[in-house]
């Protein structure tokens, strides 16, 4: 079925993932949809100071930093690649959505970068749907011409490897070995931190003498890449943290403790934060949160609120809400780190005092 | 129960008329001011953006003054608004207020959960007393939007500066006190014919000749983004009174009766407006193929409109942070080169002060008027 919006790309032609936004949720996915329709793919480079400057001059002022990157990354791929993968991920999961700008990021990206190779746009759209997922992947294969029987063996190869990225996630694997193990190919590991706990939830904090234990919460991307959080999570491993981030939450746990609000969040992300807060507060899995949020990220301005009044109000746990974008020095990052988790510290050695949550509202 | 709800331009008068007309006693917040912004800026959410800032002002005044439940719009997103009424909730129960939230979700292609919060609110009065409520209300609204249309053109042309707003005022002030749906018809006709007399206007709206000062053929310049930004002037620093004190007719395709077209009457109703809705859709197309929340596909489809009907300019309100508008603001500049229309996009919040606003306003006018003076008028108005 030959159509006119068809792209012909030969076999072993080379499709660009640009590594910024929800490529930190579903990579493995790409990687074997894109590998199974006999295509190789190139990653772009780990996010640097340069990749954002390239992105920073492209995108427009008011954008966030995480689509800043992504302008950063479409613009190392452009010459390097016979296509650049800009699918439209409207929604992945009933009843939600991702966000505005990652509904016109197809489109902005076409028309704010110049000199594009042709670009792979196919919408995903769970919301009035189930299966996002394989619906789109379908589309892409028919898209690039393939027959039916290859779109489902792509799109089951590539849910696999989905799958395991996820279950190793959640088990408490950092990205890099997730996205590793789950879709060999992965040439150049990111640089990353060290896997929090091995195994499922860690236990409930006890008191004693136990390393302090950050709720790391905020989208995938935020937490994932270290060139956006400048080295956060090595940073607070240093700090000497244990780390639970809110990836770690199973897609049951996710909808399980957003089924119990009285108005859903309709962000698949601010469902997941709002509900990785909530559930490690209840188990008492944690000592404090810190919320990784863009800066003029909409969504977690109004979720980050939701959580963070929440918590105050039921638990003394601390909730630090970490803006960061293009400006952020690392400095100043480092010392709102430790300031911190020496209060954590302080407070675990004296746990008979009551303290006051701390809520931490500072740009950083 | 006293009720109150959140300003957002004119749209206070129609509310106040459907909810008294639902037998409910009305407590309506003082309008938006310096004040009620400082309040809402120190409770809200740093990052939330403008709009949800000054609603948790109107709020705080109206609770002061006794209201004990409020009526909010939800939403299914993306948009933030879709969850302003939970976080709204949220500040104003930690600052200590009792309040009930009654949040009217948008019905999903029927009226049916819409009508059954109404009646929830009147005390269940019977279906035909609420709908009556509503075509009051309606009219209303219908009329306010003709006095918005009639002082954007007399507003240019006006000789005496402010003499156009000072009739315009006089009559919403008669029109909220109109007692019945042919009142408010008769009202609602006196008072554009007076507005535009203000200004020295037939009916017609065709000017006699230029006053002085003002370029003629005058400007026009099409005003599109957000719905809050656009309908309140205070929110967007009263951007349609300096651009009509600078000789510039501001055109708006969406005065709030259009909203209510749009997303609270269900389609089947009305074929023309969903016409319209294709229409932008399609003018938007070739910069953005996809809905992306609040009204970022309508700002895109009508600046392409706006230049079609052969408007001078085009500017663009948003509030800072408002992410359906950041898409539409990061593709306005590629269609407004393509057609060769200038384009201004301004993200307003809090922050914002009114020296650089006015500067950056009659630079853009200069543009204009320059561009009009090389080029001659533009064929097509």
């Amino acid at each position: 079925m030959a159509m006119a919006w068809q792209l012909r790309l030969k076999d072993g032609a080379v499709v660009g993932l640009p590594r910024a936004l929800l490529f930190y949720e579903l990579y493995p996915f790409w990687r074997g949809l894109l590998e199974a329709l006999g295509l190789r793919v190139a990653v772009s480079t780990a996010t640097s100071p340069k990749v954002i400057e390239a992105g920073t001059r492209q995108a427009m002022d008011e954008a966030c930093l995480p689509v800043k990157s992504f302008y950063g990354h479409v613009m190392v791929l452009r010459d390097r690649v016979d296509a650049v993968f800009l699918p439209r991920l409207v929604s992945l999961s009933p009843g939600t959505y991702t966000c505005p700008k990652m509904l016109g990021l197809p489109d902005m990206v076409r028309q704010n970068l110049r000199g594009l190779p042709p670009a792979i746009v196919v919408d995903f759209d769970a919301r009035l749907r189930r299966r996002s997922l394989e619906e789109g992947g379908e589309s892409v294969a028919c898209r690039l011409g393939r027959s039916r029987g290859q779109a489902r063996e792509a799109v089951s190869r590539g849910l696999e490897a989905l799958r395991t990225f996820r279950g190793s996630l959640e088990a408490g694997r950092s990205f890099e070995e997730a996205a590793s193990g789950a879709a060999p190919g992965w040439k150049t590991p990111l640089e990353g931190w060290k896997a929090p706990a091995a195994g499922g939830h860690p236990a409930p904090t006890r008191p004693g003498p136990r390393r302090p234990r950050v709720g790391l919460v905020g989208h995938a991307y935020n937490l994932f890449d270290p060139g956006v959080n400048l080295g956060l999570g090595r940073k607070l491993a240093a700090l000497g943290c244990d780390l639970v981030t809110s990836e770690q939450l199973s897609e049951e746990e996710v909808q399980t403790e957003s089924a119990a609000l009285p108005k859903e969040i309709f962000w698949s992300s601010g469902r997941r934060i709002l509900a990785a807060v909530t559930r490690f507060r209840r188990r008492e899995l944690v000592d404090g949160f810190i919320h990784v949020v863009s800066f003029g990220c909409g969504p977690d301005s109004m979720v980050g609120e939701i959580a963070e009044r929440e918590t105050r109000r039921s638990s003394n746990l601390p909730y630090m809400a970490l803006t960061i974008d293009e400006h952020t020095a690392e400095a100043g990052l480092l010392t709102r780190l430790e300031a911190f988790t020496d209060m954590l510290a302080r407070r675990r050695a004296r746990p008979e005092t009551p303290e006051g949550s701390v809520a931490a509202e500072v740009t950083a | 129960m006293r009720v109150t709800f959140p300003h957002m331009g004119n749209l206070w008068i129609i509310v106040k008329t459907l909810l008294e007309d639902l037998g409910l006693e009305v407590i309506v917040p003082p309008l938006p001011n310096r004040r009620s912004l400082d309040v809402g800026v120190r409770h809200a959410p740093e990052f939330a953006c403008f709009p949800l800032k000054l609603n948790i002002g109107d709020f705080v005044g109206a609770l002061d003054r006794g209201a004990e439940a409020i009526v909010m719009a939800g939403g299914i997103g993306p948009c933030r608004f879709g969850h302003y009424a939970q976080v709204e909730a949220q500040v104003l129960h930690d600052l200590g207020y009792d309040a009930e939230m009654v949040i009217l979700e948008p019905p999903r292609g029927h009226l049916d959960g819409l009508l059954a919060k109404i009646r929830r609110l009147s005390g269940g009065k019977p279906l035909t007393r609420v709908w009556r409520a509503i075509r009051f209300g309606w009219e209303k609204l219908v009329a306010l939007d003709d006095f918005d249309r009639a002082l954007t053109r007399a507003r240019p042309v006006e000789r005496l500066t402010g003499s156009a707003a000072r009739a315009h005022r006089a009559a919403a002030a008669r029109l909220a006190d109109a007692d019945g749906v042919w009142a408010t018809r008769r009202v609602g006709g006196e008072g554009v014919r007076e507005i535009l007399r203000a200004a020295g206007l037939e009916e017609s709206g065709r000017p006699g000749e230029p006053s002085r000062g003002k370029p003629f053929p005058r400007l026009r310049v099409g005003l599109v983004g957000e719905l809050f930004m656009v309908a309140e002037p205070f929110a967007n620093q009263e951007l349609e009174r300096r651009l009509g004190e600078m000789g510039v007719e501001v055109l708006r395709p969406l005065y709030l009766s259009d909203w209510v077209r749009t997303h609270l009457i269900p389609r089947v109703f009305q074929p023309g407006r969903r016409r319209r809705a294709s229409e932008i859709k399609r003018a938007a197309r070739p910069y953005l193929g996809h809905f992306v929340g609040g009204e970022g596909l309508d700002s895109v489809g009508e600046t392409i409109l706006f230049d079609r009907q052969g408007c001078d300019g085009v500017i663009h309100v948003a509030p800072f942070t408002c992410m359906p508008e950041i898409v539409a603001a990061s593709l306005l500049p590629e269609a407004g080169r393509d057609l060769g229309l200038p384009v201004l996009s301004l993200f307003l919040d809090e922050h914002t002060a009114e020296g650089g606003l006015t500067t950056r306003l009659e630079a853009f006018v200069d543009l204009l008027g320059r561009r009009r003076a090389v080029g001659g008028a533009r064929e097509k108005w």
